[in-house]
């Protein structure tokens, strides 16, 4: 039933007699992922929110974008594509995981869970060597607008993967004792959405925070904020 | 399809042994409940007793030495931005919300009791912290609840060093701490529901409820990011909001950030945390009326409906809040127009209350006379409201005793009325007796007439165009005496209103100390959560099987029926008809 549908019952109608209560939910939904959806909601709002003042920000005469001129640190952004393959194994990798669990491989769940963290690891690492290379470049938090977004939402998504690091670790080490299997089939299977919806997430980071200042233009004038 | 929610399986409930383990560190939404409303009840009393130090300097200006401008300044503060956050969001929704939601939906626990603990250990560290602030150097921020920049960093304003950071920080923990409270809530809800229990069977409490926590976890993270992009503006000199500005004759490394960019975001959280108070608020007062009333809520669907409505309604009109920011006229005319049109949703449920009342068979128990006592207290706020919301009207009241006196009713009064209702209410089920009813009256009356001798003419003193944030009107041409006559009158109601909350703390002491037990469900309700094997409900609510539940929760006065009510649980054919009654199914 739809939520036109649920909105619309009457509830003050009672029940005949001798019929049953029915359940309030027409299909089980592990509370994993109920969750998980308001989660990535809640972060999608969260960078939304960023991105809004960040494309507001760059249209001030202070603002100067990261790329564009040849001396400008990510005209070449190389760099940030290398860190975005590491992530891209890193999701391969937890979609492997999903796949072995529905298989029954329990060591190959292991291993690709373990791969899928370490790649993450390299990831947050790889990370701090750009920002360490924008820091030698002269680049400062405090130097330009455009520098503070790149470090603070890098920064903020690099907290989000650590997180998940935690969450992951909690779920593989619920994996030892005893439990309902549906609901730790669901944790795993978050970790996994959670994973691909941080890529997506990074690819949206590496577009916003490597164009030229024209695209910035466009982008404001598309969003009334020009 | 069948199954077991995590929520219903016995075999996952935590069950501690030791005394830290069961009061402390506890896992039981009960428990945790209690500590978020202790603690919420313990910050807000010190909020009050900010205010009565502001109403002093206001009402006898120049008599209290001890109350700096700076002082002042820090109060308001303080006052504002406790009383919103760390008492009434979180009383409503991590002390109401988390006692009622599973025994109002019928489950054991919350689904992730783990991250429910969490969030109260977080939701303190942000009171510990913000209460830390007192102690620093420079004391706590005195840059107005709003935290506008770029007055609230520079030096200058109040607490711009220490103060303004812990308050930052306090504000980012106690978000932490929301989403984890908040993605319990909204989880238990859709998924852990007892059999039976539609979404449109559960009470209006659990509606409320429900949409103000998505409206948190949407909303909160507005002031997340403003409140992190402060923060660096602050320690790391980043310009997000701070303009080019020369601060105490020394121009600042600062450049080209937007201040209205963090009114904006601000208002984007500021206006959905009306409805993230009022909202519970609403859901509980309709649950009391009905209760009190022996009637059912008069139309359930269109309660619902309004609730969904005024919440999402109330993300697009943040910007009412800053028409004398400047804006785009149409945009004030957007912002206007949407700001109005909640006000229908909002007058249904208002009406609604009444029509309640209306033949019902009214009791005028303690928590009804509060419950009523909002009715009026929340019209009357929600009617200034409708003045306030014209940017014409707006912009000669704005900053003015008016605007003071409109949201304290519609938003400090109004939650506050349906709090103590709520109170009085459910205090048997807690703690298995009944607060004192003379005790309550007095308290009642004290504080329904008492706040309305504060905030009437306050209404006034706004028209006249006396600006709030103020710490000394002096000598001014446009207020006359009488505003100064005034201003004392309502500072010592205001002194007279906290002495009466007095009597509820003493009520509450005395009650649990040596008040007598209460008959078990004593106001005759029939929605599920005073229906458990043990009042207070023990530790996982339901005994060996959860309840099925068979109807709404407003079957009152049902003609025919032997009972004045009929709780969830019962099944029809279980239902005492007298002779010559009708069941449903029969004749039909």
């Amino acid at each position: 039933m739809g939520w036109f549908g649920i909105l619309s019952e009457k509830p003050w109608i009672p029940e005949a007699q001798g019929t049953s209560a029915e359940w309030g939910r027409t299909a089980y939904t592990p509370a994993v992922k109920i969750s998980l959806r308001f989660m990535l909601g809640i972060i999608s709002v969260f960078f939304l929110l960023f991105f809004v003042t960040f494309i507001s920000r760059s249209q001030y005469d202070d603002f100067l974008a990261l790329a564009g001129e040849p001396w400008q640190p990510f005209t070449n952004s190389m760099r940030l594509w290398i860190n975005s393959g590491v992530l891209v194994l890193a999701s391969v990798a937890m979609q492997g995981a999903v796949y072995a669990l529905r298989r029954n491989h329990h060591f190959r769940l292991l291993v690709l869970l373990a791969t899928g963290a370490v790649l993450a690891i390299l990831f947050i690492i790889l990370q701090i060597s750009v920002w360490q290379f924008l820091a030698g470049m002269g680049y400062s938090v405090a130097g330009n607008p455009a520098n503070s977004y790149f470090y603070i939402l890098t920064g903020l998504h690099v907290l989000h993967l650590v997180g998940g690091l935690v969450a992951l670790g909690r779920v593989v080490n619920s994996l030892r004792e005893e439990g309902d299997l549906q609901n730790r089939h669901a944790a795993i299977e978050a970790c996994a959405v959670y994973w691909h919806y941080l890529l997506g997430l990074w690819f949206v980071l590496f577009f916003m925070l490597t164009r030229t200042p024209e695209t910035y233009a466009l982008i404001a004038a598309a969003c009334g904020l020009g | 399809m069948t199954h077991i929610a995590i929520a219903d399986q016995t075999a996952h409930l935590h069950h501690p042994k030791t005394f830290i383990g069961k009061y402390i560190w506890s896992q039981d939404h009960k428990v945790i409940a209690i500590q978020y409303s202790v603690t919420a009840i313990f910050v807000g009393l010190i909020a009050l007793l900010l205010s009565v130090l502001m109403r002093l300097q206001l009402g006898f200006p120049g008599e209290f030495n001890f109350i700096s401008p700076d002082a002042y300044l820090q109060f308001v503060t303080m006052h504002g931005m406790i009383m919103v956050i760390y008492l009434l969001t979180a009383l409503l929704l991590g002390g109401f919300g988390n006692y009622l939601i599973p025994l109002m939906v019928g489950t054991r626990d919350m689904v992730f009791p783990y991250l429910n603990m969490l969030s109260y250990w977080f939701y303190l560290a942000s009171v510990i912290v913000l209460l830390s602030s007192f102690f620093v150097t420079g004391g706590p921020t005195g840059a107005g609840w709003t935290l506008y920049p770029p007055q609230s960093i520079l030096a200058g304003t109040p607490g711009a060093g220490s103060g303004i950071v812990l308050m930052l920080l306090s504000l980012t923990i106690f978000i932490i701490a929301f989403t984890m409270g908040g993605l319990n809530y909204v989880t238990t809800i859709f998924q852990a529901r007892t059999r039976g229990m539609t979404l449109m069977r559960m009470p209006l409490t659990i509606w409320g409820i429900l949409t103000a926590t998505i409206l948190g976890l949407l909303a909160f993270p507005a002031l997340l990011v403003s409140a992190i992009m402060m923060l660096f503006d602050a320690l790391l000199g980043t310009s997000f909001f701070m303009p080019a500005i020369v601060s105490l004759g020394e121009p600042l490394n600062h450049e080209g950030g937007s201040p209205i960019l963090f009114q904006h975001l601000f208002w984007f959280f500021g206006h959905p945390e009306v409805y993230i108070v009022a909202l519970p608020a609403f859901g509980m007062v309709s649950d009391v009326l009905s209760v009190h009333a022996r009637k059912n809520i008069f139309g359930y669907r269109m309660m619902v409906w309004a609730i969904v409505i005024i919440g999402g309604l109330s993300f697009i009109v943040w910007a009412h809040h800053m028409y004398v920011s400047g804006m785009n006229p149409y945009f004030g005319f957007f912002f206007a127009t949407t700001t109005l049109i909640i006000a229908v949703p909002t007058a249904i449920k208002v009406y609604n209350w009444v029509l309640t009342l209306w033949r019902g068979n009214i009791h005028l128990t303690v928590p009804m006379l509060f419950a009523i006592g909002f009715i009026f207290t929340f019209t009357h706020g929600g009617l200034s409201g409708l003045f306030l919301g014209n940017v014409v009207v707006d912009l000669p009241l704005s900053d003015t005793f008016f605007v003071v006196a409109h949201f304290h009713m519609v938003m400090g009064v109004s939650p506050i009325m349906v709090l103590f209702a709520a109170l009085y209410h459910w205090f048997p089920l807690v703690s298995g007796k009944q607060l004192h009813t003379g005790l309550g009256k007095v308290h009642f009356w004290g504080t329904f007439l008492g706040t309305y001798a504060i905030y009437l003419p306050m209404h006034y003193l706004g028209f006249l165009g006396v600006p709030r944030r103020y710490y000394a009107l002096g000598d001014t041409s446009f207020i006359p005496e009488s505003a100064h006559v005034l201003n004392e009158d309502i500072t010592i109601a205001a002194i007279i209103v906290a002495l009466f909350q007095l009597v509820f703390v003493v009520n509450v002491i005395w009650t649990l100390r040596s008040g007598p037990r209460s008959v078990r469900n004593p106001w005759g309700v029939a929605s599920l959560e005073w229906h458990t094997p043990d009042v207070p409900p023990a530790h996982g609510n339901w005994g060996d099987a959860l309840p099925t539940v068979h109807r709404w929760a407003y079957d009152y006065s049902v003609p025919g029926a032997k009972q004045d009510f009929i709780p969830q649980h019962v099944a029809e054919e279980n239902v005492e008809y007298e002779a010559g009654g009708r069941r449903v199914g029969e004749g039909e």
